[in-house]
């Protein structure tokens, strides 16, 4: 019988040399045919431009829920706070040009999803109940600054063009290669990336070790409350305007950086998740995007399509590790 | 008496109405091995908790080189110089063993609010390397570890702080022959160096082979100390139980019983990594040991007969003809499985003593709508507590609030109310006193009686000589050789096959 280090070792390599050789085939194939497919227009500098400007505000939600959930936790309302922190971003960004647009955003994303984490950790509700009641909350402000007399017009005009400049190439890839290096340091290289990572890990362990788990809470809210923040002024960026409805609506905006941050959970034994957010981004708007060549109705079959691949991808992934046997 | 390092006086801890700890009086000697001695549940983890600061004391006061000592929290007791390993804790799976080394001290690696994991991992592997303890992959998450390789982490993580007060609570239980041999030799360098040591073990004979002074608890209080050099184990287990118990709850046969019906037969059994074409057959009333060192394999057995990891070969059940190839068809083949890592394997360490004991009965406890039936819920619960004496405020009490023998008493006893034609138990003792150990073999000889088939796979060598008919010996997930009770059935015989 080989050693085990040599097995493993061999193994590994034999991996990696047929998962890099399926990727490189499977890409060729994929772009080959989607070209066909969508007359020679799929992943042309302009339709690219288009794709990664559409990742950029997700990535950063997703990289919250990474935080998120690394520490046990859930937040339903962060859909509610990118309403909340895009208006304000609006509202400021045509007052006093692109520094309002930060300011505003990151204030309100910060400000709410930290307000989040102090009811989270103070009132002991499980966290994704206390998520929809805000969410409940937010959507209910957001609505009622759309239909009073005082905000009605503020709402509903839109960000100035020039001030858009963070949600269009090459800034929101800026913004975004500078938000991965950040974040990837914090949760893998830094004191409260690793607590945050240890009371999700196990509570009890994290607690008897001496790490303070309130506290270490409250960074996660104020670590995802900056890159909601973050998204919050790419979202705006981006559409330029934001709507809002009632009735847990807001959950809509957080359903497709949950698909990637599940995606990227799915190959995270093999790449860091905070670089597999957004290379699953990229994938998955890329896949939209060829929906939407297509002719594929984008809320219906395309939300159908989405939901097929994230199950074929969790099929995938759950065959990876083998169990514990020992 | 050597100088001390240690003092404590009256102190006290309850939980409730419960006092784990009451009036202890304790002193431990520069360069002593103390043992702690008493069944399970008479507050020994409890005063260790106390002294590494994982527990406040109610009263009573400690000093530590003379010195005022209220730990509030484990790193308050890293920074007077104690640290302990404790029996259920565990690593954080999801993170590396080398930041495991160091968690909730990470900041001592960060530059810039960056931490320096290579740094890290070349301290985690200085302490491992220092102590001569087994390394694993630094790099590598803890979540596919052994029970044993995690131990090994928690142990270094102890030691990384340096402390002159190392406090083990049954370490021993989680360890192989090789590693606690290894353990023995770390606790002897300790007493060369002058530190002291607290070491918690059911294991009588090994608390009489590595310590020098034995303090003995009952019911949270202490009951007596004794120099190690002055006792024998038969005096201690009448101090720690207050009644008489003899040293030979083993079988007192030499007959080996493996000619009665064949109830399993196991062949070219494969785990790729782990074990490679193990081939046996258990027979009804047999008791089936396995041993051997910590990467042999016989845990992977157990797991692999189960059903609960795949496994190239065949495992055939004869009584009803079915090749085994998942634990839900082991399970209604009146097969049962007691797993080694009680915690996170076998029992839902959250939910009551109700909802455990019935998991594996489900479906006998069905009614003819296919609901449960609460009061055969409740009464299946209350037999397995009044059967194996649970300690217990009632069957509504959760797991965790229970200590190792009574969690362990629970998981055994909830297989027992089974009608069970095959059991395989993996280390089925570990960390239980001596009062259980006793039932627990007493129950295996009556099980055997029955006509049970036992596959008992252990890491206490004196187990399975003491209790198998057959004993199968595996050295790197192969066996190795066979020996029946009516052979060389002796420690030497098995050791040199096992190295």
């Amino acid at each position: 019988m080989p050693e085990k280090g040599e097995t493993r070792k061999m193994k590994n390599w034999v991996f990696w040399i047929i998962f890099a050789g399926i990727i490189i085939v499977a890409l060729a194939a994929f772009q080959l045919v989607a070209k066909l497919v969508s007359g020679n227009s799929f992943l042309e500098w302009s339709n690219l431009k288009g794709i990664i400007s559409r990742s950029a505000y997700p990535c950063f939600i997703a990289w919250g829920f990474c935080f998120l959930f690394a520490c046990g936790y859930t937040d339903m309302s962060i859909g509610g706070v990118v309403v909340l922190g895009s208006f304000v971003s609006c509202i400021l960004g045509n007052w006093f040009g692109l520094p309002g647009v930060i300011i505003g955003g990151l204030a309100v994303g910060l400000l709410l999803i930290f307000i989040n984490f102090l009811i989270f950790t103070y009132s002991g509700i499980p966290s994704w109940i206390a998520g929809i009641s805000l969410a409940m909350v937010y959507e209910a402000i957001a609505f009622l600054l759309k239909i009073s007399k005082g905000t009605k017009a503020l709402i509903s005009t839109s960000l100035a063009k020039e001030y858009r400049i963070l949600g269009q190439l090459p800034w929101c890839l800026v913004i975004l290669l500078v938000g991965l290096v950040i974040v990837y340091f914090i949760y893998n290289r830094t004191t409260v990336g690793l607590n945050i990572r240890a009371l999700g890990g196990n509570k009890d362990v994290a607690e008897k070790l001496g790490i303070n788990t309130k506290k270490t809470l409250l960074f996660v809210g104020l670590i995802a409350g900056i890159l909601v923040g973050v998204s919050c002024v790419l979202q705006q960026s981006y559409a330029g305007q934001t709507t809002v409805k009632t009735g847990l609506t807001s959950i809509n905006m957080i359903f497709q950086p949950l698909a990637i941050y599940l995606l990227a959970q799915i190959i995270r034994e093999r790449i860091n998740i905070v670089v597999c957010v957004p290379i699953c981004a990229f994938i998955l708007y890329a896949i939209f995007n060829l929906l939407t060549m297509l002719g594929v109705p984008s809320g219906t079959l395309q939300e159908a399509c989405l939901g097929a691949f994230i199950v074929v991808f969790g099929i995938i992934g759950s065959r990876k590790v083998k169990g514990v046997v020992k | 008496m050597s100088e001390s390092i240690l003092e404590i006086r009256g102190l006290n801890k309850h939980f409730g109405p419960t006092w784990a700890n009451r009036d202890v009086d304790f002193t431990l000697g520069r360069g002593e091995v103390h043992g702690l001695l008493g069944e399970n549940g008479s507050g020994k983890s409890t005063l260790l908790s106390q002294i590494a600061g994982l527990y406040r004391s109610d009263s009573g006061e400690m000093t530590v080189n003379g010195e005022k000592y209220d730990p509030h929290s484990p790193l308050d007791a890293n920074a007077r110089g104690i640290a302990m390993v404790m029996q259920e804790l565990g690593v954080i799976g999801s993170l590396p063993a080398g930041v495991n080394v160091f968690l909730g001290r990470t900041g001592r690696f960060a530059k810039g609010g960056i931490v320096d994991l290579r740094e890290m991992n070349r301290a985690a592997a200085a302490v491992f390397e220092k102590w001569e303890l087994p390394m694993p992959r630094l790099g590598r998450l803890t979540e596919g570890m052994s029970i044993e390789e995690r131990k090994m982490i928690e142990l270094a993580r102890a030691l990384s702080v340096d402390p002159e007060i190392l406090l083990l609570d049954e370490v021993t239980q989680s360890l192989s022959l090789n590693n606690r041999n290894r353990l023995y030799e770390l606790i002897a360098k300790y007493r060369e160096m002058g530190r002291s040591v607290i070491v918690i073990t059911h294991d009588i004979e090994e608390m009489v082979q590595i310590t020098d002074v034995i303090t003995v608890l009952r019911d949270g209080e202490v009951v007596g100390r004794v120099a190690t050099k002055d006792t024998d184990p038969d005096k201690l287990r009448m101090m720690m139980v207050g009644r008489n118990i003899s040293g030979d709850y083993y079988r007192d046969d030499n007959v080996p019983e493996c000619d009665g019906e064949t109830v399993l037969e196991v062949r070219d059994l494969t785990v790729p990594g782990e074990i490679e074409d193990v081939s046996f057959d258990v027979h009804a009333g047999e008791i089936l040991g396995f041993c051997g060192l910590s990467d042999a394999g016989i845990h992977t057995v157990g797991k692999a007969v189960f059903g609960l990891t795949s496994a190239a070969g065949t495992v055939h059940f004869l009584p009803t003809d079915v090749y085994i190839k998942s634990a839900p068809q082991a399970l209604a083949n009146h097969m049962g499985y007691v797993p080694k890592d009680r915690d996170n394997e076998a029992l839902m360490i959250h939910a009551n003593i109700r909802d455990n004991s019935v998991l594996p009965s489900v479906n006998e406890l069905r009614g003819a709508l296919g609901l449960l039936a609460p009061g055969k819920v409740s009464s299946l619960a209350d037999g397995v507590v009044k059967r194996f004496s649970v300690k217990t405020t009632g069957i509504r009490q959760t797991m965790d609030a229970l200590s190792g023998g009574n969690k362990q008493k629970v998981n055994l006893g909830r297989w027992l109310a089974k009608d069970l034609r095959l059991l395989i138990l993996d280390c089925p003792t570990r960390g239980v006193d001596v009062g259980v150990k006793a039932a627990i073999y007493a129950l295996m000889k009556e099980a055997k009686k029955t006509g049970i088939a036992v596959i008992l796979i252990s890491d206490e060598l004196t187990e399975v000589l003491g209790m198998a008919d057959r004993l199968l010996v595996m050295k790197d997930g192969r066996v190795t050789r066979e020996i029946r009770r009516d052979e060389d059935f002796t420690e030497q015989a098995v050791i040199g096959v096992m190295i």
